[in-house]
C-alpha cells in the first residue's frame, strides 16, 4: 500500500507542475493581474501632505515637461488662463485658484489637480473601498475596492468613476468618467472626458506616500504621459475645515480691495483699489 | 531681436530661479517675489480664515498720511499647525510686518515665504510662515 502511495508522489507532481507551467503560458494573465486582490495589501491610512522639496514645477504641476498635445489638446491649453506655471496670468479666471474676483473658486479641482492643492488628505480603508478626504474645500473620492467594473457609459463626473485593487505593495486606482471641465494640473494642461487616468499607490518607508501616475487622453496628447507626487505622514494631524464660503470674504478683500491685481500704474503712483464686484 | 530676446530669457528664467517654490493658494506673479519690502505700523484688524488669513495694518507714510495696508498670509489651517491662532494678532498691536508688495504699487503684501513675518517691535514672531 505504502509502495503503490510513494510511486504516485512522482506523477501527482508531474501533473501539477504542467498545470503551473499551463497557467502561466495562458495568454491574457500577466502575474501582476494574477496577484490583483481587493483586500487591502498595504497600510496606506493616514493624513498624508504633499513633500515635493523644492523642486518648482511641482508647486503647479507632475512633471516637469510639457507633454505633446493633439491640436484639440493645444487649443485648450493656449485658451487656459493659469495663475501659475510657466502661462500664468495676474487676471486667471481659474475656477479653483482665482485671482480675480469676479469667481469665488469653489468648483471641485478635479483628480488628479486635486492632489497638487497646498492641502493635506487622508487615506480611509474600508472593506470594499478606499476613501480620500480631501481637506482642500472637503471634497471626497471614493474608490471601490470590491471587484466591480467601472459602468459601460458612466455619467461624468468631477471626481471620476475610480475603482482599485492591491498588487503587493502597491494600490492601483483605475479612474474613467470623468468631465471636461478641470485642468489636469495647476498650470493648464488640459484633459477631456476620455481622460483614464491609473494610479500606482506606494509606501516606499513608513512615512512616505508615492503615487506615480499615467495620464492617458487620446483626445488631448498624442501619447500616455507619467508624472507623480511624494507625501510625507503626518501623524498628528487631522483633517481640518476648509469652507469655501470663506474664499468670498478673502476675494472681496485681498483681491478686490487689496488691489494687487489690477492694472499696473506707473511708477511711483500708488494703484487705487479695484472696483468690488457686486 | 532674437539676440536682444534672449539675455531677456536669461533673465526671466534667473528670477523664477531664484523666487522659489511657494504653496500658496494662488500664483504669485502679481507681487515682488525677488524683493521683500518691511512695514512698521498698527494692525487693525485680524481674520484667521481660508484660504489665506489677512492682516490690516494702518502704517504712516512719508508724508505723514495714513496708508491702509493689507497682508495675507498662510491658510488658518497651514497657520493653526504651526501653533497660531485668531490670538495670534489683535488690533492696536504694534508690528512689523516683512513681505513681498504688489507688482502693480498697491498697498497689499503677500507673506508667504521663509523670511516673511509679522513681529513685534522687538522682533519676537508674532505670525510666521508655516509650510
Amino acid at each position: 500500500m505504502r509502495n503503490r502511495l510513494m510511486g504516485s508522489i512522482p506523477a501527482l507532481a508531474a501533473v501539477l507542475i504542467f498545470a503551473l507551467l499551463l497557467r502561466a503560458q495562458t495568454p491574457g494573465q500577466p502575474d501582476a493581474a494574477k496577484a490583483r486582490t481587493g483586500a487591502p495589501t498595504v497600510d496606506l491610512s493616514g493624513v498624508w501632505e504633499g513633500n515635493m522639496g523644492d523642486i518648482r514645477w511641482a508647486t503647479y504641476s507632475f512633471a516637469p515637461e510639457i507633454p505633446p498635445m493633439t491640436p484639440w489638446g493645444k487649443q485648450r491649453y493656449l485658451a487656459a488662463k493659469p495663475s501659475y506655471g510657466p502661462r500664468a496670468v495676474n487676471d486667471s479666471t481659474d475656477y479653483v485658484n482665482p485671482t480675480t474676483g469676479k469667481d469665488v473658486g469653489c468648483l471641485p479641482p478635479g483628480v488628479p489637480r486635486i492632489y497638487i492643492q497646498p492641502f493635506v488628505f487622508e487615506i480611509v480603508q474600508t472593506p470594499g473601498r478606499v476613501i480620500e478626504l480631501f481637506e482642500f474645500d472637503h471634497h471626497i473620492r471614493q474608490i471601490f475596492t470590491d471587484g466591480r467594473q467601472h459602468p459601460k457609459d458612466p455619467d461624468l463626473t468631477w471626481m471620476g468613476d475610480a475603482i482599485g485593487w492591491y498588487e503587493g505593495d502597491t494600490f492601483v486606482v483605475d479612474t474613467i468618467g470623468f468631465n471636461d471641465k478641470t485642468w489636469i494640473d495647476r498650470a493648464g494642461l488640459p484633459h477631456s472626458d476620455q481622460l483614464h487616468l491609473i494610479e500606482r499607490i506606494r509606501r516606499p518607508s513608513s512615512d512616505a506616500l508615492e503615487i506615480k501616475m499615467t495620464i492617458d487622453d487620446p483626445k488631448a496628447y498624442t501619447k500616455a504621459w507619467s508624472g507623480y507626487r511624494n507625501f510625507k505622514l503626518r501623524p498628528t494631524w487631522n483633517i481640518e475645515e476648509f469652507i469655501c464660503a470663506d474664499n468670498a470674504d478673502y476675494n472681496e478683500e485681498f483681491i478686490n480691495k487689496g488691489g494687487a491685481y489690477s492694472s499696473p500704474k506707473p511708477s511711483g503712483q500708488h494703484a487705487k483699489p479695484a472696483t468690488p464686484n457686486t | 531681436m532674437k539676440a536682444k530676446l534672449l539675455p531677456l530669457l536669461g533673465v526671466v528664467f534667473g528670477l523664477l530661479m531664484v523666487s522659489g517654490p511657494l504653496s500658496a493658494h494662488h500664483g504669485t506673479g502679481a507681487f515682488e517675489m525677488e524683493k521683500l519690502t518691511t512695514l512698521k505700523g498698527t494692525v487693525t484688524k485680524f481674520e484667521f480664515i481660508n484660504p489665506h488669513a489677512l492682516i490690516y495694518i494702518d502704517v504712516v507714510g512719508d508724508k505723514g498720511d495714513l496708508e491702509h495696508w493689507i497682508a495675507e498670509s498662510n491658510s488658518n489651517n497651514h497657520l493653526h499647525r504651526g501653533g497660531y491662532d485668531k490670538n495670534s494678532l489683535k488690533p492696536g498691536d504694534q508690528v512689523i510686518v516683512t513681505g513681498h508688495r504688489a507688482k502693480n504699487g498697491a498697498y497689499s503684501l503677500e507673506l508667504q515665504c521663509k523670511e516673511c513675518s509679522v513681529t513685534d517691535l522687538q522682533g519676537k514672531v508674532l505670525l510666521g510662515y508655516y509650510v
